[in-house]
């Protein structure tokens, strides 16, 4: 079958020309051409909706601030030597990154072939070792169901000491350049790092939460620097108390939890 | 040299490559040239700016880990980039509807829901919106006076000046560059007709 000219193809898209009677004929009758002519619509819309794309804003100085200390972190860190020497030989898809290296969600690995499943493992089960010998081996279980928490946290863990980890977001009011990482370190403490906090009229406290049943416990104060090490419980369910949040209290004689959180994330092994 | 050519090639362009070496710049050069559109695909989906701006974050340093995975035979490194980040917003997406319960508990503040866009839609659209820059000048204005402007080819002459049979050809071909280059880095799902080669 003769196939319409490519060219008359694209101006039909566009509504440049109608079809004659010879090429509705054809188009009524040959799929090939009409799928063509359905895409080149499609790439016409897209076209159409592209307008002011090109000069979008910078973003941010800080996320770029963000990405040099997070890949200098992960870069420095033993474990991601180790996986970066793990090529890959097969071709990735665009996701492959994220099931190499981050907290991926575990419900792709049945979408996996069997060598990349295999060598995921591998690394899975030298990470797990050492998160099983850890103090904290409670948050193991937190990697059953990372799918569901925040799996976006892509450095695998900058150093093997760390079991757990939350990229902490400002919450609501808060100045959006406000923002910190929360670590389990394997001793069992929680590594808290903050930066453009607002200031308040009180204290800044640590609380984990459990989603699920709304309880929490307040693991400590911050003081004034950027980072504190405050010890975890050594029998915590990191599994059950996933959220790390950071709140503004007040010297109220009040130990409950203000309810103004400036920070919040959720911990992913 | 005074020979115009009357499209020149396309600069050369080697990021692709030298981000997958794990170039010392190639990371700061990508950002610099596709930081936009990742924040501009996470702040279409996600209602907390400063989610949207960890996306971003998380986007380019995972890319960066996971470089050995990146084949520019497959696919264009904005390509790759978008396709990371719009499972980051997804898996964001999920996490926050998850969190939100929690906050909302402890600071009894519900937040709106949001209508939210299509991100493979969105995705589209920048791969798009980046082959139209790349695209030769010529081609690049003709489409847009037809894709903006809504104009039709016989106005598109009028206007720039330029011969009907010329203009016709610009479009021609831009078309195809934007086609080829939709099947190769879009996100939407599903196979797409091979299409009819040889349009150059």
């Amino acid at each position: 079958m003769q196939h319409l000219d490519h060219d008359r193809l694209v101006f039909l898209a566009l509504g440049e020309s109608e079809a004659d009677n010879g090429e509705s004929t054809h188009l009524g009758t040959c799929a090939l051409c009409r799928a063509e002519v359905a895409s080149l619509q499609q790439v016409a819309g897209l076209g159409t909706e592209t307008q002011g794309l090109a000069d979008l804003p910078d973003p941010p100085e800080h996320v770029w601030q963000g990405i040099e200390a997070q890949v200098r972190a992960a870069e420095a860190g033993p474990l991601l030597t180790d996986t970066r020497r793990r090529r890959v030989p097969e071709q990735a898809d665009t996701t492959t990154a994220e099931q190499t290296f981050g907290a991926a969600a575990e419900s792709t690995v049945t979408r996996l072939d069997p060598a990349r499943r295999s060598r995921r493992g591998r690394g899975w089960s030298g990470w797990m070792a050492t998160a099983v010998t850890a103090a904290a081996a409670a948050a193991v279980g937190v990697v059953g169901t990372v799918s569901v928490l925040r799996p976006d946290d892509p450095t695998p863990t900058p150093t093997p000491v760390v079991v757990a980890s939350a990229p902490l977001a400002a919450y609501g009011a808060t100045p959006p350049t406000a923002k910190g990482d929360a670590r389990v370190l394997k001793d069992g403490q929680l590594h808290l790092h903050v930066a453009n906090l607002p200031s308040v009229a009180g204290y800044y406290e640590v609380w984990l939460i459990n989603p699920t049943t709304m309880e929490m416990f307040s693991v400590g104060t911050l003081g004034g620097g950027s980072d504190a090490l405050l010890p975890l419980p050594p029998n915590v369910d990191l599994k059950s108390y996933s959220v790390v949040d950071v709140s503004a209290e007040q010297y109220d004689n009040n130990t409950r939890h203000s309810g103004d959180s400036l920070l919040r994330g959720s911990l992913t092994g | 040299m005074t020979a115009l050519r009357q499209e020149p090639d396309p600069p050369v362009d080697d990021l692709d490559r030298r981000f997958r070496a794990g170039d010392d710049v190639a990371l700061r050069e990508a950002y610099d040239r596709y930081g936009r559109a990742v924040l501009h695909l996470a702040t279409s989906m996600l209602a907390n700016r400063s989610d949207a701006e960890d996306v971003t974050q998380a986007t380019f340093v995972a890319a960066w880990l996971g470089r050995d995975t990146f084949d520019p035979a497959k696919g264009s490194l904005i390509g790759w980039l978008l396709g990371i980040g719009r499972r980051k917003v997804i898996d964001r997406m999920r996490a926050s509807a998850r969190e939100t319960r929690v906050v909302e508990t402890v600071r009894q503040l519900p937040e709106p829901a949001q209508t939210q866009p299509d991100p493979d839609r969105v995705v589209d659209r920048l791969v798009i919106a980046d082959e139209l820059a790349r695209l030769p000048d010529d081609q690049r204005r003709m489409l847009e006076l037809a894709f903006y402007d809504d104009l039709t080819h016989q106005q598109i002459a009028t206007v720039t000046g330029v011969p009907l049979g010329t203009v016709k050809s610009h479009i021609r071909r831009g078309m195809a560059s934007l086609k080829r280059r939709w099947e190769v880095d879009g996100a939407a799902p599903g196979p797409r007709p091979a299409g009819i080669s040889g349009t150059r």
